[in-house]
């Protein structure tokens, strides 16, 4: 009786798991996904978010088909801080490190916030085959490294703008500004970081020089930094007619709140971080109105032109309740895992140099537009979301509307100058 | 350029001042640590926030709570920490060291981070004074500065409660012997810190953001101009305050923001091997071991 009992139990309990709905994503083996971030930066924050959102899509609907055998994504993250002032640059490889060596992360998202620490993991990632999608570091140092050692760095990728791409947006509206107003005298005021001394730079050589502008100064701030009454008055005092900002600090914002304070006569038209966002006409009291600024990839800010970016944009809103405020980073960082999952897919494995292979061929249409890899790993911008990725500028308005005014293809207005600034033309 | 540098330079001293000024009552007078103080500082930035968004209190009301807060931290910090291990001045500084830290962590894992962590400005608009603008609540940062210092001076020098925040420092058991409670005087020194830490914030913050990494800087800050003016004098205080604030703006103005930094540290080292005690400060014992 006792045995009959026992038996019965025990079939009980195998039916019970056989008939119990399994999902073949949930009970397979996960692909792991490091996400070294820095957490106090909003572009950290909403990145991570993003990353987790496309996760979760992805595991509802099955997961990553990986061969015959669907596997989920799970998400590893580590608060490296690599963004703040004052955090080596070995505390976040030694974060990269513990990702791979310790939580056994199949690959690396939305890794090493800051370039110089980016540019730093990419011997650790190469040490151990283990390919890294790159969200924030904008450092055209990444491209050079996989162009000149490829087989040794071959497996760091980009998702986001570069420093180089960012010029290209900024150089195209300070074309139009010239052609449109005649002005041709610029200031330029960035934060001490690499990819903002390097965007300086470019700017400089490959904008200003060749266009023929006069770069009347320019000043280098501390990540960190709160008073920037230095550069405005110099900026006014040589009679810049442009001031090109280029930040990502959140203390940026009082730059804005000075600009507007000081009566600088100059038109603010660069990057600052805290005024890619919605919230920014609240935050800084409707004050900045005239000021316009890069949103480094489209998907940041929904483009009615590409409805891909919109159905992004809502997505987010809708799971986290608040808009995106960051101008760059989470776009990319929800596309580059759909761009993962596609590329292992393809390989039918999670092998890092199978999935570089594949990696290298993507062609996805998403929230930032067209997104494929270029030789150097750098996805492609441009000014055709139907051809490349794209990010935009804009122009902040009476009563806190962001009107996106370059490129062409998705400008939704002209730009206006502020008050107490004249055209020359 | 001189005349804007001149002013902004007023400004950035009068920050630096208001920003020591807590500290230097605290740690400085009365010989209490108190290195959470950039940790009350964007504590009380914080409240006032979440009184006046979350809440929805006017913004008069909402500066009044916070320092109250930053008051009630201060008495929680002296009866909580500081009394347990009161005599052992290392102990005393890492243990509100930490404390700072975990504040400030706190509110970073509470997700305070980003931009959109603004007070507004007590008056908008700005004064233009020989072709240099500067906004009216920068008037009142200067403003403030030199009214709390003048304050301060007064009440370290010519008050019985002052005298008894200098005598604590100078021999506790002294100080016991003419019936001050030690005990009582720190804790006041701890809140009235507080308060001063709390009024800086209201004040400083609706200039730019408020954001966690703030709060190492405040004390940096703190430490810098405490250390050259000499801990425990009000006019070491105001002189170091100037001498770092307008070193700091011509700095920027003539060289390069980036070098701002070096000016606090370079001062830090020249007067630690100078002058050990700082520019103002009378502590013998640390002159002649040094």
């Amino acid at each position: 009786m006792r045995r009959r009992t026992c038996f019965f139990v025990f079939a009980l309990f195998f039916l019970a798991i056989w008939i119990t709905p399994i999902n073949n994503a949930t009970a397979a083996e996960p692909i792991i996904l490091g996400v070294p971030t820095s957490l106090g930066f909003l572009e950290g924050k909403e990145g991570l978010s993003c990353v987790k959102m496309a996760v979760d899509e992805i595991n509802t609907s099955g997961g990553v088909k990986v061969g015959s055998v669907m596997r989920p994504f799970k998400v590893v993250a580590i608060d490296a801080r690599g963004a703040e002032p004052g955090v080596p640059v070995s505390d976040v490889i030694r974060a990269h490190k513990k990702l791979i060596l310790e939580d056994k992360a199949n690959f690396i998202v939305f890794g090493s916030f800051r370039s110089e620490c980016a540019i730093a993991c990419m011997d650790v990632v190469g040490q151990y085959k283990v390919p890294m999608i790159l969200g924030t570091a904008m450092s055209p140092g990444m491209q050079k490294k996989v162009m000149t050692d490829y087989d040794k760095y071959k497996y760091t990728f980009r998702a986001c703008l570069n420093a180089i791409y960012l010029v290209k947006y900024l150089g195209g509206t300070m074309g139009y500004l010239n052609k449109e107003f005649g002005f041709n005298k610029v200031f330029i005021m960035n934060q001490d970081v690499a990819w903002a001394r390097k965007t300086g730079d470019i700017m400089i050589k490959a904008v200003y020089d060749k266009m023929g502008w006069e770069v009347v100064g320019r000043q280098q701030y501390p990540t960190g930094s709160s008073d920037f009454s230095a550069g405005l008055m110099k900026a006014k005092a040589k009679g810049a007619q442009v001031i090109l900002p280029i930040f990502d600090m959140p203390q940026s914002g009082i730059l804005v709140k000075q600009w507007k304070s000081m009566h600088i006569p100059a038109l603010m038209a660069g990057f600052i971080s805290p005024l890619a966002g919605p919230g920014a006409w609240k935050t800084f009291d409707g004050k900045i109105a005239g000021a316009m600024n890069c949103i480094f990839e489209i998907g940041n800010m929904p483009v009615p032109k590409v409805p891909k970016s919109v159905e992004f944009y809502e997505k987010y809103l809708k799971k986290y309740g608040k808009p995106i405020e960051a101008g760059h980073s989470p776009a990319p960082a929800y596309e580059m895992i759909y761009v993962l999952k596609e590329a292992i897919e393809r390989a039918g494995s999670v092998n890092g140099d199978k999935v570089v292979a594949a990696l290298e061929k993507t062609d996805r249409v998403g929230a930032m537009g067209r997104i494929k890899f270029g030789k150097d790993h750098q996805v492609v911008y441009g000014n055709n979301p139907e051809v490349e990725a794209l990010g935009c500028m804009i122009q902040w308005r009476e009563p806190g509307k962001r009107v996106i005014v370059y490129p062409p293809s998705v400008a939704e207005g002209k730009i206006q100058l502020p008050e107490g600034l004249k055209s020359l033309k | 350029m001189l005349f804007g540098t001149l002013i902004y330079g007023f400004v950035n001293s009068a920050i630096l001042a208001l920003l020591a000024m807590g500290f230097n009552l605290t740690f400085g007078i009365s010989g209490v640590a108190n290195f959470a103080y950039g940790a009350v500082y964007i504590f009380s930035g914080f409240s006032v926030w979440i009184f006046l968004n979350t809440i929805g209190l006017p913004y008069l009301i909402s500066v009044i709570l916070a320092i109250i807060l930053a008051i009630l931290m201060g008495l929680f910090i002296y009866y909580g920490i500081i009394l347990r291990i009161k005599g052992m001045p290392l102990s005393e500084v890492m243990a509100t060291f930490g404390l700072g830290l975990a504040i400030m962590e706190l509110f970073r894992y509470f997700d305070f981070v980003g931009f959109r962590y603004t007070l507004p400005v007590f008056i908008d608009g700005s004064l233009n004074i020989g072709d240099v603008y500067i906004d009216y609540q920068r008037m009142i940062i200067g403003l403030i500065a030199v009214v709390l210092t003048f304050g301060l001076y007064l009440f370290t020098n010519h008050t019985r409660m002052g005298l008894a925040f200098r005598a604590i420092a100078q021999d506790e058991r002294t100080a016991l012997t003419f019936g001050i409670d030690s005990d009582h005087v720190g804790a006041l020194s701890m809140a009235i810190g507080c308060a001063l830490a709390a009024i800086a914030a209201v004040v400083i913050l609706p200039l730019g953001t408020i954001a966690v990494e703030g709060g190492y800087e405040v004390l940096i800050n703190a430490l810098a101009v405490c250390i050259v003016g000499g801990l425990g004098s009000t006019v070491g205080i105001l002189v170091a305050s100037v001498l770092i604030g307008y070193s700091q703006t011509f700095t920027a103005n003539y060289l390069e923001p980036h070098w701002m930094m070096l000016v606090s540290l370079i001062a830090i080292a020249v007067v630690l091997i100078v002058k050990p005690s700082g520019l103002f400060s009378h502590q013998k014992e640390l002159e002649e071991r040094i």
